[in-house]
C-alpha cells in the first residue's frame, strides 16, 4: 500500500498525476517530514507503471526538495514547515484555471467570481 | 537491446513485414502495437530466430538473430499468447524442468513468483485455465533474471485480475539494472501505464515510435464554437485529424500541439474564429485509436 492516494486516470501523463497526488498528501499532513517513501521498485508495482516514470517521479521530487535520501532507509519525506505560497497556490491553479473559464463562458466577471467564491 | 533493419518476412502472397527498422532501447518498457495482422508477431518471431526474416536484419542482445544461442536464451524471457508448453507436466514438473536450463535461475525468485501467482505445483499445465498458464509462462522466464523479456500479446483473453497480476508479477524485476521489457499487443489499453515508448507498426512498416510522454504532450482533442455564418475552408492544417463539424461546433484532433496560444493562433488565421477552444489533454488509448483511423485512412 502506498501512503498516499492516487486514482490514475487516463489523460495526463501518469508522472504528473503522482506528483500531483504526492504533493497534496505532503500540503495535507497524509504524509509528514520524516516518514519513508516508498522505493521506486514499490512505487513501480503498486501502481503497475514502468520503473522509469516511478524513477522519475522520486527524481522530480528530490529536486523539489520534497524527498531527501536517508542511508539505510532509503527515501525520507522533508517538508518545509510552511510550504511556500507560491506552492500552495500551484496546486490550486488548475482548478482555478477551470473555474475562470468556466466563469467565461456563463459571462461572469471575475468580480462577480470573487464576491460568489467570498459568501461561500 | 534489439535493433531491427529493414526487416522483410513474406509468407506466400501476404508480406508480413515489409521494411520494418526499430530501435528498441534498453531499461526502458516499449510497447509494439498495431492492429492484428499488422506484423507484429511475426516481427518478434523473426527476433527470436523462430523465424527466418527473407531480408533485412534483426541484432538482438548484441547478436544477430540468426546466430542466437544459449549465452543469449539464458538472459531472454519469451512468453507468447500461443506459445508451446509441455502441457503433460505439472506445474513442478515444468519448474524442474525449466531449472537446469539457466544457470542464473534464482529458487528464492521462483518461490516468491509462485506464491504470488498462486499457482498449483500438482497440477498439470493442460488442466490450468488458461490465465493460469500464462502466469506459469511467466513465471518459467522471468525466474533467471533475464536482462530482456518479449511478450508477445501476453494478455489476450485474460481477465483484468490475472492480467493485473501478471503485470505486477513483470514488475518484480524492476530492481535490475538496465531491465528491458519488448511487449506487443493490439490493444494499448493493457499497455498504456506501463509503456515507456510506443511503437506503432502498420502494414508491416513502422508506423511510429515515441516516447508515451512526447505522445501525450502533443496530442489535443480540440472542440470550438464557429462564429455565425462561418465556413469551413476546404482545406484545414494537415495536423488537424478527424475533423467533424455538428452544427456550430466543430472537433478535431491536433497532433502538432505546442502550447494554448499557438493553438488558439492557428484557429483565428483558419477559421476566423474567436471563442475559446475547448482543449483536452487525451488518454493514449484515444490516441491510438485517433492514429489508428488515420492510419487506415491513408491506406485506402
Amino acid at each position: 500500500m502506498l501512503p498516499f492516494s492516487v486514482q490514475l486516470q487516463d489523460g495526463t501523463p501518469v508522472s504528473d498525476q503522482i506528483l500531483l497526488a504526492v504533493r497534496k498528501a505532503l500540503l495535507t499532513g497524509q504524509m509528514k517530514a520524516g516518514d519513508p517513501f516508498p522505493s521506486v521498485r514499490s512505487l513501480s508495482q503498486e501502481l503497475r507503471i514502468s520503473p522509469t516514470t516511478a524513477h522519475k517521479v522520486v527524481l522530480q521530487l528530490k529536486d523539489a526538495g520534497w524527498l531527501n535520501s536517508r542511508p539505510g532507509i532509503g527515501m525520507v519525506v522533508t517538508v518545509p514547515a510552511q510550504p511556500e505560497l507560491a506552492e500552495r497556490l500551484a496546486q490550486i491553479t488548475p482548478d482555478c484555471r477551470a473555474l475562470l473559464k468556466e466563469a467565461a463562458e456563463l459571462n461572469l466577471t471575475l468580480n462577480q467570481v470573487i464576491d460568489h467564491l467570498k459568501s461561500l | 537491446m534489439i535493433r531491427i533493419e529493414n526487416l522483410h518476412k513474406r509468407f506466400r502472397r501476404t508480406e508480413a513485414v515489409a521494411g520494418l527498422s526499430l530501435n528498441v532501447p534498453e531499461g526502458q518498457v516499449t510497447a509494439f502495437l498495431g492492429p492484428n495482422g499488422a506484423g507484429k508477431s511475426t516481427t518478434i518471431k523473426c527476433l527470436l530466430n523462430l523465424q527466418r526474416p527473407d531480408q533485412g536484419c534483426a541484432t538482438v542482445l548484441g547478436t544477430d538473430s540468426r546466430q542466437l544461442g544459449p549465452a543469449q536464451f539464458t538472459q531472454l524471457g519469451y512468453v507468447s499468447e500461443n506459445m508451446e508448453l509441455p502441457l503433460w507436466m505439472t506445474v513442478k514438473q515444468f519448474l524442474d524442468y525449466c531449472r537446469p536450463l539457466y544457470p542464473r535461475w534464482d529458487t528464492a525468485f521462483e518461490r516468491h513468483l509462485l506464491a504470488q501467482f498462486d499457482l498449483p505445483l500438482a497440477t498439470k499445465l493442460k488442466d490450468l485455465s488458461r490465465g493460469m498458464r500464462m502466469k506459469a509462462a511467466l513465471l518459467s522466464s522471468l525466474a533467471y533474471r533475464p536482462k530482456l523479456v518479449v511478450l508477445d500479446e501476453p494478455f489476450s483473453g485474460l481477465d483484468p485480475l490475472v492480467r493485473d497480476e501478471f503485470i505486477r508479477g513483470l514488475l518484480e524485476l524492476t530492481e535490475q539494472e538496465g531491465w528491458t521489457v519488448f511487449v506487443s499487443s493490439h490493444d494499448i489499453e493493457e499497455v498504456q501505464r506501463l509503456a515507456d515508448r510506443i511503437a506503432i507498426i502498420n502494414r508491416g512498416k513502422l508506423a511510429l515510435d515515441e516516447t508515451s510522454e512526447s505522445l501525450q504532450a502533443r496530442f489535443r482533442a480540440v472542440q470550438i464554437v464557429l462564429p455565425d455564418g462561418a465556413d469551413l475552408p476546404a482545406e484545414l492544417p494537415i495536423d488537424w485529424l478527424h475533423a467533424e463539424q455538428a452544427g456550430r461546433t466543430l472537433r478535431f484532433i491536433a497532433s502538432r500541439h505546442q502550447n494554448e496560444a499557438q493553438l488558439a493562433a492557428a484557429l483565428r488565421e483558419t477559421l476566423t474564429a474567436t471563442s475559446t477552444p475547448d482543449i483536452r489533454p487525451m488518454s493514449l488509448r484515444e490516441i491510438f485509436i485517433a492514429l489508428a483511423r488515420a492510419y487506415r485512412l491513408e491506406g485506402q
